[in-house]
């Protein structure tokens, strides 16, 4: 299956783009969405533990089950006011 | 529990806002808290602060704090909040919050848990712009642009 991932502030900076389509095989999560993105983002890999991550505009742990289609962000801590 | 909520790129009108404010015969009280843009972050001088936003899930995580607080503090009667995206200089606001409530208690309250929340929870993220070196030259337009 595919899922696309948006990447937010230095985030998309690291990674030099602000989209990514990743394939999965059906019923990954997100914990293996996140290795398989580390692979081709080998810079946003020493910021797993500080990465937020969302499913829609809804946040998800690591272990939700990923669906066909599914638009997930990834972003550093979140800085409003 | 009425709600106003405003992303924008656009100056933060507060007397425009504070003008249209509608209270109710009950309600004693009305606090409003702007934050602003400080000259330094990190200790290093800067011009302003860029803000940038997922705008909808921005909007969708605002509403859903909007709803919890309600529920926590159900005398208030109405709730505003408008945050500035973009380039803000130093001095100006980038975040404007109103409570309006029968007392101030909870106004105070709601407005300081919705802040510390925003910043837990709504994604947006702020760049620091540096300020532009003092006396920096300045070339002169060239001569086919006159």
């Amino acid at each position: 299956m595919r899922v696309t991932v948006h990447l937010w502030s230095y985030f998309r900076d690291l990674a030099g783009t602000a989209r990514l389509e990743i394939e999965l095989p059906v019923g990954s999560s997100i914990a293996q969405l996140l290795d398989a993105v580390y692979r081709v983002q080998p810079k946003l890999a020493g910021l797993r533990k500080s990465t937020l991550i969302a499913v829609g505009v809804d946040y998800q742990r690591a272990d939700y089950p990923l669906q066909p289609g599914d638009e997930v962000s990834l972003f550093p801590p979140v800085q409003g006011g | 529990m009425k709600r106003l909520l405003l992303l924008t790129t656009d100056p933060i009108d507060e007397p425009a806002l504070v003008a249209a404010r509608q209270m109710g015969a009950g309600m004693g009280a009305a606090i409003s808290f702007s934050g602003v843009v400080r000259g330094s972050e990190a200790g290093a001088p800067i011009s302003a602060i860029a803000y940038e936003a997922f705008g909808a899930m921005a909007e969708h995580q605002f509403h859903q704090l909007f709803d919890q607080l309600a529920a926590r503090w159900p005398t208030v009667e109405s709730l505003r909040l408008v945050h500035r995206l973009g380039v803000v200089k130093v001095n100006e606001a980038s975040l404007w919050v109103e409570v309006v409530a029968p007392h101030r208690g909870e106004a105070f309250a709601a407005c300081q848990w919705l802040i510390d929340e925003m910043k837990r929870v709504v994604p947006i993220w702020k760049k620091p712009v540096p300020n532009e070196p003092v006396g920096r030259a300045v070339s002169p337009p060239a001569r086919d642009e006159f």
